[in-house]
């Protein structure tokens, strides 16, 4: 009896509806092209052997908003959100391209590579991301303001600080060991999906090992009665916002080694809005309280199996938002409230039908 | 002493500045890319050369910006007005209060939408030929396949296309699909936008890749997401440039290096340096001389790894970018 509610229940969850779409959309491109889920062993130029695949891409592409996402998901449990976190993975990007440049200077030139600038460049942008985490922090939790008004300020002058730091020019470097963590891979596996793997399992151990994901919810729930019993709410949103400026800096070097290159335009453009909505589908409510860090990844890959999805089967350019909005339509009017317990009314019925007979 | 005189000497600059027979105001759109800071170093170097004045305002990509530019310049009775627009529409109302105002307007790079220039004065306009890159990018693919030997050989061409709606990205998709007609063995097989961005050409061609088993050629509709691409390609194990032919465009200088490198094939140019128009223009206006309406397209060129390619059907040849890179200045 207890086990078929706990069914019920997972049934009326927004996260089971979402693994539910992710294999819809999945099976669509299967149906469409066998091709589309084929994986295989390719050997590269250099002798390296890779997994190539759809299914590979889409994990490997999601590991930016998927990283991201991670902190989003806390930051909205929080009952908050960040918009700053796109601005971040440029201001990385930029950051690490000016250090690696003091080495690398054009695309022909082996330079004299030393180990500092690397470490530089890996190190320097994440510690800044971290301190603009914090800076957000400080001002919702110290001044009060409001969170989206709060990191709407890096989000409008990330991008600047990006363009002052190079200049507003465009690097480009050669420089293998840092090409690496975007385009390198390990046993097969694209770098950046180990990344992905040691980030998400690191913040689950931290957040539902010790009592840190409770204290998140409890904040998320009732601030002030959290206040009141002894939770210094102060001290874990700057926490939440430091991690999640921290995680936007991986992001921006997984982004910025992938291309190379810095790009204060573009790099992480609309990330913010991608991370919520993964943080959404993923069953986390905007209102705070609950979250799912599982259910969050689920939702990145989607975001990211719809756009491969759009890429692979070559829809036209003009259509492509449209398209995409549409999917993502599909999955939330799925998961709404009235649609899951329409289901799940339906299920009960029929499971009090059979019940009825029996009994007669 | 020494202070006095340097204070004398800039006074004298000052006066001299003001004794300077013209002030441009220059109204760009914003530091997007390493093309417009090219663009916008090459009109301020042109314009200092020539000892003129020049009232700068950068719109930081917002037409509103620019309109506030724009009626600065006429409160401040700049001399000649130069514009480049972020958008291609609503333009009409601040500039006929340049025209009111009897400010020579000058139009460089990208151009209000025809309604508005046939409704505007202005004394001059210069600006890219989008569609003639694009022709000019097929017409190189098609003579390249037949130097290599392979015109009889069906090849499978795919096209990453800039931001969908955007000038650069029609005009060149344009040309590239009118060439092409004529070379049937060119095959389109896709054609999507990567928005002209380096991440977005390489997540597209990643999946060209896996959706197309055989990619003969690609054409970029700029050299960045051509260098994008060229990652996906290397992330697949073929050899961007050998086994697929690239194309780009803008011919920057990454674009110089990845061509030496043997990464690309060529680059179409797309040319920021304005300012030496700008100022012949300026020049021939206070001569006395009338300019005529048409866009003036300045010359460009095409570059690769060996160089003398046709590519464009009055028959100009291409440049070896090995010989031109120390040259370029962006």
């Amino acid at each position: 009896m207890k086990r078929k509610l706990a069914g019920n229940a997972f049934l009326k969850s927004k996260l089971f509806w979402a693994i539910v779409a992710e294999f819809l959309i999945l099976l669509v491109g299967f149906i469409l092209r066998p091709d589309f889920l084929s994986i295989q062993l390719r050997t590269l130029a250099d002798g390296t052997r890779v997994l190539y695949g759809t299914p590979i891409d889409i994990f490997n592409r999601s590991a930016e908003i998927t990283l991201i996402a991670m902190g989003m998901t806390l930051v909205i449990a929080l009952g908050g959100t960040d918009i700053s976190v796109g601005a971040l993975v440029a201001v990385a990007g930029a950051i690490a391209l000016k250090f690696l440049r003091w080495d690398v200077l054009i695309y022909n030139t082996p330079g004299d590579y030393t180990v500092k600038p690397y470490f530089y460049a890996i190190a320097v942008p994440l510690i800044v991301c971290a301190l603009m985490g914090l800076f957000n922090g400080s001002l919702i939790a110290k001044l009060k303001i409001q969170p989206i008004i709060a990191t709407l300020i890096l989000m409008v002058g990330g991008r600047g600080i990006a363009q002052i730091i190079t200049n507003g020019k465009q690097f480009t470097t050669q420089y293998s060991p840092f090409k690496f963590i975007g385009n390198g891979s390990i046993l097969g596996i694209p770098f950046p999906i180990i990344i992905t793997l040691v980030v998400v399992v690191a913040v689950m151990v931290f957040v539902r090992k010790t009592s840190f994901g409770m204290f998140v919810e409890s904040v998320g729930i009732n601030p002030s009665a959290s206040r009141l019993s002894g939770l210094k709410s102060g001290t874990i949103i700057m926490i939440v916002y430091t991690l999640t400026g921290f995680l936007s800096g991986i992001s921006g070097l997984i982004y910025s080694s992938r291309i190379s290159s810095n790009d204060s335009n573009n790099a992480g453009l609309g990330y913010e809005m991608d991370a919520i909505l993964a943080v959404v589908i993923g069953g986390t409510s905007m209102t705070g309280g609950k979250f799912s860090l599982f259910g969050t990844v689920v939702g990145s890959l989607i975001i990211r199996t719809i756009t491969t999805l759009v890429m692979y089967f070559g829809v036209v350019s003009e259509a492509i938002m449209a398209f995409k909005a549409l999917i993502i339509a599909v999955v939330i009017v799925l998961q709404s409230e009235p649609v899951r317990n329409a289901i799940a009314k339906r299920r009960e019925r029929r499971h009090l039908n059979i019940g009825g007979e029996m009994h007669a | 002493m020494k202070k006095i005189l340097v204070l004398v000497v800039a006074a004298m600059m000052l006066l001299t500045a003001s004794a300077s027979a013209v002030t441009i105001g220059f109204s760009q759109i914003g530091q997007e890319s390493d093309w417009r800071t090219a663009n916008t170093d090459s009109i301020k170097a042109a314009i200092a050369d020539e000892g003129w004045d020049l009232v700068y305002d950068d719109a930081q990509q917002k037409q509103e910006n620019q309109v506030k530019a724009l009626r600065n310049f006429i409160s401040q009775g700049v001399d000649y007005i130069l514009f480049t627009g972020v958008v291609s529409t609503g333009w009409d109302e601040v500039l006929k209060e340049v025209n009111e105002a009897e400010i020579p307007l000058i139009l460089v790079d990208r151009m209000p939408e025809q309604t508005t220039l046939d409704a505007i004065e202005y004394v001059a306009a210069f600006g890219g030929d989008f569609v003639e890159e694009g022709r000019r990018m097929a017409y190189w693919a098609a003579n390249y396949v037949e130097k290599i030997g392979k015109a009889d050989q069906e090849m499978n061409l795919v096209i990453l296309e800039g931001t969908t709606g955007a000038d650069a990205a029609s005009g060149r998709q344009e040309g590239i699909m009118e060439v092409l007609e004529n070379y049937p063995n060119l095959k389109v097989i896709a054609s999507q936008t990567g928005n002209f961005t380096r991440a977005e050409g390489q997540t597209v061609m990643e999946s060209f890749l896996k959706a197309h088993e055989k990619i003969d050629i690609l054409l970029a509709h700029n050299d960045d997401m051509a260098l994008g691409a060229v990652e996906s390609i290397k992330a697949a194990g073929k050899d961007p440039g050998e086994d697929i032919i690239i194309i780009g465009c803008d011919a920057p200088k990454t674009a110089f290096d990845a061509i030496i490198a043997g990464d690309m094939n060529a680059t179409i140019e797309c040319t920021p340096l304005y300012g030496p128009f700008v100022t012949d223009a300026v020049k021939k206006l206070i001569a006395g001389e009338e300019m005529s309406k048409t866009i003036i397209h300045p010359e460009e060129g095409a570059f690769d790894v060996e160089g003398g390619i046709v590519y464009s059907a009055d028959g100009r040849l291409s440049e070896k970018a090995a010989d031109v890179i120390d040259s370029r200045l962006y």
